[in-house]
């Protein structure tokens, strides 16, 4: 049974734009299933219980209906979670043809699937290339069981191999690879191996994430009780670099502080993030970004599911535009690109909205850094260099901070 | 509140007779407990009224337990000479219970009661308190000169203290009449019988006058009262027609301007008079007079006579214009010679304040550390004040403050009451500087508007310059010597611990003085020891050895060269003023080395290596490194991370914010107080 609430719902946020201007051409959906919670996860998601993907699916098309006259003609598809494989192939199913039933999907569209590599089936690959996915992203996270099982993850290192494959064969072209560094005992060495390994699959993208420790997640409670160790920083920037030199022989370029690609290959979606273009979400806790407006929809599902206001989800939290906000969060993603941040417009639009005073603000401390060699100006771009990417947040923060 | 007083004292029927008295204390040995339960037994405060500590009136005496600023209460008592103890215990009211709190406000003080004793004596005792801390003794001094005696009281449990033996010198040297008072006397661990031996002892005063006493039950607190009717001198008949009266204190009222509290010798104050301030000549018209009775009392007939205590309104809108130990007289008729005053609050703590806020929004809270500051000087006439700049802290007060309590009361009220927050810089005091020549020393830059340097006097043809800023120290090749001042402390401490507390004296460049037996377990001990090594952390330390049992207190009482030298503290190469020290050649490079690992602990890491050295001019003498800290970034930031990590990077961004920036590296307050900690 449905309840309506006068709780918040992303309802007057869209209804309050003009649909013409706010087009989004990229669509996040979130699938909160897990099979448990891993250690080092903060996103939100929750244990499978099966009775609950049926009204997840049903819920989520009426939202997506709601949402979908916002939309262009979609060039990215992101579906994320949670392990969005996780949910039955005849849901699959559904979503997937309520998808192409409500948005358009422009010509080079990229969809992309985030897959835990012990739930794909050859099955679910043939549902999800029909259904239109040309990507997929495995989470293998290591391939040494042992730093597996600090991250609490339980899957069999060989599966990741396998579930390529079986992406490969269904026809799905792109794929990407999720592996983590800084894991609490590993060795440079076995960094270097778990690269590898990942790079011996010959996918065209690979996500290396330096282990953060999460506020209020279980491997963060383990390392404040001491019964996990923190990698030493050194060895964590030799990691870095090891990534850097292994990917790059592999053909593989950065594009982002945590992202190679072949290029061509980096994923369209998340630059859409990174260069603060708009995008839709849904799903419990998906967030988007409109016309300047950001927006978080409620993360609990009980009442993403018990609460529909024209389909509209409730949402957490809502920031409406502001263009000083945005300059700030175009600094701070922007940074994290090897393409860097257009420093002439950054500047134009700084003065515009705070004055010259704050510019020149900006420029002093862009040129401090450059100084210091964490920074180079290169085509009218900020780039940060090899050392400035370690350093990417304080540089950003920074920055940022001559923006008020 | 103000209401009228029933009585008209000076023309008042004799036989009124007046006694002027204060209550001197060790910190915490219930002084403030004894004065209400005084002024209950005279039934001058309800018990509703009875708040605790009922003279203290500002939050923060409340909050601290200590008293800043005296206070004089009037209360009148009626007393039978020679009465016997039960005579005495049948007059007294114990402690109301909360039945009786509601009909004991109703009937008011014994002031407005019907007199049930009207036969009786009637007595007017006037009492003034003091400050129990060490900080305070030049007020205390000054309540003093406007009593006849003072009832010295001594914790049952804990004894004669250093603060007991200092208080009580001051009080006989004064010439007061003194009543030993044990307190406490309730607790199972008192000794009260030890304890008056002590007090003969240390003091000379004889074991047997003592009265012993529960502030907290009642108990002793009847004959108390009869013996400062009995044993406290009556005041001094006048000398002179003229009227002379003392300032012993002075209080700022956001409504009725400054409140002057004086003690009238000879001649009379009326509502009217236009008096003369004898120092500074200034002239003011009394508008009220006021007794604080507790409650602020206005005195009906307008008037008080010789031997009377009372507060007086004047339209006075400055503390700058009252002197505490001037004497005011009749402008129309005065006096010719003043009343022996007293020395004027000499600052001996220096330290400065800054504004802890941003760079860009520098000159505004300036301006609001200014005003917090002046407001400030209008209540607390003894510190002192003038703008500095520092390179590195920007726009400032360079502050002097009577003693590290004080200056911690000060910043606390800035930031409290002024809405300030602060840097504060490491406490120095002051010093004298002989420099050769007879002429002040060239300003070193031009922005150093007010420095704090002034020619004091001039010695043998050489010009000897006060510094409290080891920033203003001259030239070193135009100095000839370095003084500091030095203190006379006195340790009160279990015998055990002398060897330990003899060896952390010697440790701060003390000269041993004398040794005094107490008791079997604990001994008075003296040195001589400059004022810059105790401002530190000598009282805690002191207190750790002995586990708080030791206590000491201080006086200042002269100038002595030493081999004084200036360290600077250099953070990435450049000198950081507000970190710099006169300190002991000998103990320089330990100090700068304890420094240097102090600072290196506070600064955060940056994204560039910073060398921090202290030098004694062009010499390094120690150095440490803060390494460069080079991963600085979160491994994710995707379209649902944006919010909460721009909100992150914002946050670490006002945390830099509120530190100081040197060149470019950030330091945070706490590093400017590194200073403080000496490290071992």
């Amino acid at each position: 049974m449905l309840r309506q609430r006068p709780a918040a719902s992303a309802r007057a946020i869209f209804l309050a734009l003009d649909r013409a201007r706010a087009a989004a051409r990229s669509l996040y959906v979130h699938v909160p299933f897990c099979f448990h919670k891993c250690h080092y996860c903060d996103f939100y998601s929750i244990v499978d219980r099966q009775d609950r993907q049926e009204p997840f699916v049903a819920r989520l098309l009426r939202e997506l209906a709601a949402i979908a006259p916002w939309a262009g003609a979609l060039d990215t598809v992101f579906v994320g979670g949670g392990t969005p494989s996780l949910l039955r192939v005849d849901l699959w199913q559904r979503l997937l043809t309520g998808l192409h039933e409500r948005f358009r999907f422009g010509p080079v569209a990229e969809f992309t699937v985030e897959c835990n590599p012990e739930t794909v089936t050859p099955e679910l690959m043939g549902v999800l290339a029909a259904g239109g996915v040309n990507r997929v992203s495995i989470g293998a996270q290591s391939f040494e069981a042992r730093h597996l099982r600090t991250l609490e993850r339980r899957h069999d290192p060989a599966s990741v191999a396998r579930a390529v494959a079986l992406a490969r064969g269904a026809g799905i072209t792109r794929q990407s690879v999720d592996l983590i560094f800084g894991i609490p005992g590993q060795t440079v060495g076995e960094w270097e191996a778990d690269l590898g390994a990942a790079l011996a699959l010959g996918t065209n993208h690979l996500s290396c994430y330096d282990l953060t420790y999460e506020p209020a997640t279980a491997l963060t409670a383990r390392r404040d009780r001491g019964e996990v160790t923190p990698a030493d920083e050194d060895v964590e920037i030799e990691m870095f670099a090891v990534t850097l030199g292994a990917t790059r022989a592999a053909g593989l370029a950065r594009y982002e502080v945590s992202n190679y690609a072949r290029p061509g290959d980096e994923c369209r979606h998340n630059l859409a993030y990174w260069r603060q273009e708009q995008w839709l979400a849904a799903g419990p806790s998906a967030s988007g970004h409109l016309a300047g407006h950001r927006w978080k929809n409620t993360p609990r599902l009980d009442d993403y599911l018990s609460i529909d206001d024209g389909g509209f989800a409730p949402i957490a939290d809502h920031e409406p535009p502001e263009p000083v906000r945005a300059i700030r969060e175009r600094i701070m993603t922007g940074l994290r690109l090897t393409e860097g941040l257009d420093a002439r417009a950054t500047l134009a639009s700084v003065r515009a909205e705070c004055g010259h005073t704050r510019a020149a603000a900006l420029a002093s401390r862009a040129e401090w850094h450059r100084a210091s060699g964490h920074l180079i100006e290169d085509a009218g771009r900020w780039v940060l260099t090899e050392s400035g990417f370690l350093l990417a947040d304080g540089i950003a923060s920074d920055l940022m901070g001559a923006v008020d | 509140m103000v209401v009228a007083l029933p009585y008209d004292p000076p023309s008042m029927a004799p036989p009124l007779q007046i006694r002027n008295f204060s209550i001197i204390a060790h910190i915490d040995h219930g002084k403030s407990t004894l004065a209400d339960r005084l002024l209950q037994a005279t039934n001058a405060v309800s018990a509703r009224e009875a708040r605790e500590q009922h003279l203290d009136s500002m939050d923060i005496e409340r909050e601290r337990g200590i008293t800043i600023k005296a206070s004089a209460v009037t209360v009148l008592h009626h007393h039978q000479p020679g009465q016997t103890t039960d005579e005495l215990e049948s007059d007294f009211e114990p402690p109301a219970p909360e039945q009786r709190s509601g009909d004991a406000a109703m009937r008011g003080p014994a002031s407005l009661r019907a007199p049930v004793a009207a036969s009786l004596p009637l007595y007017m005792l006037n009492f003034i308190d003091t400050p129990g801390h060490v900080d305070f003794n030049y007020e205390v001094s000054r309540a003093l000169k406007a009593c006849e005696g003072a009832i010295l009281v001594v914790d049952a449990t804990q004894g004669v203290q250093a603060q007991t033996v200092v208080n009580a010198y001051l009080a006989i040297n004064e010439n007061l009449t003194i009543i030993p008072v044990i307190n406490k006397i309730d607790l199972p661990s008192a000794r009260s019988e030890e304890v008056a031996m002590e007090i003969e002892q240390v003091l000379g005063i004889d074991a047997a006058d003592c009265l012993y006493v529960s502030a907290k039950t009642g108990r002793g607190i009847p004959e108390l009262l009869a013996a400062v009717c009995e044993k406290f001198p009556p005041p001094r008949p006048p000398l002179v027609r003229q009227t002379r009266a003392l300032i012993f204190d002075a209080q700022y009222d956001d409504y009725r301007g400054v409140i002057v509290y004086v003690r009238v010798f000879d001649g009379s104050l009326s509502v009217g008079d236009k008096i003369r301030m004898m120092g500074t000549g200034r002239t003011f018209n009394i508008t009220d007079i006021i007794k604080y009775t507790p409650k602020p009392t206005r005195v009906e007939s307008g008037t008080i006579g010789p031997g009377e205590t009372a507060s007086i309104v004047a339209a006075i809108r400055s503390l700058k214009d009252v002197r505490v130990g001037d004497t005011v007289t009749l402008d129309p008729d005065p006096a010719t010679e003043p009343l022996p005053g007293y020395q004027p609050p000499r600052q001996m703590v220096f330290c400065d304040f800054y504004p802890a806020t941003t760079a860009e929004q520098k000159g505004n809270d300036f301006e609001q550390l200014r005003d917090s500051v002046e407001k400030l000087s209008l209540n607390d006439s003894s510190f002192t004040f003038q703008p500095v700049h520092s390179d590195a802290l920007g726009f400032g007060f360079r502050c002097g403050f009577l003693g590290l309590l004080h200056m911690d009361i000060i910043q606390e009220r800035l930031e409290r009451e002024g809405g300030v927050e602060i840097v504060q810089t490491a406490p120095t005091v002051s010093y004298e500087v002989q420099i050769r020549g007879d002429k002040p020393p060239a300003p070193k830059d031009t922005t150093g508007a007010g420095r704090s340097v002034e020619v004091v006097r001039i010695e043998n043809g050489n010009a000897v310059l006060e510094v409290h800023n080891p920033a203003d120290l001259p030239h070193p090749g135009s100095i000839l010597e370095i003084r500091e001042p030095i203190c006379r402390v006195d340790i009160m401490l279990p015998k055990d611990k002398i060897g330990d507390i003899m060896k952390l004296c010697l440790d701060r460049r003390a000269t041993y003085k004398s040794q005094t037996f107490v008791s079997d377990a604990r001994d008075l001990v003296s040195f001589e020891i400059p004022l810059a090594e105790i401002i530190y952390d000598f009282y805690d330390k002191l207190k750790g050895i002995t586990s708080g049992y030791g206590t000491m207190d201080y006086e200042v009482i002269g100038y002595r060269p030493d081999n004084l030298v200036k360290m600077d503290i250099l953070i990435n190469g450049d000198p950081v003023e507000a970190l710099s020290i006169i300190v002991h050649r000998d103990k320089a490079e330990h100090r700068g080395r304890a420094l240097l690992r102090r600072l290196r602990e506070q600064i955060p890491r940056h994204q560039f290596e910073i060398p921090l050295q202290a030098a004694l001019g062009a010499k390094v003498i120690a150095r440490e490194t803060i390494k460069a800290f080079r991963k600085d970034v979160t491994a994710k930031c995707y379209g649902g991370d944006v919010s909460r990590k721009r909100k992150l990077l914002e946050k670490q961004k006002e945390g830099k914010k509120r530190m100081k920036s040197v060149g470019s590296v950030n330091i945070p307050q706490e590093a400017f107080m590194a200073v403080l900690d000496q490290g071992e």
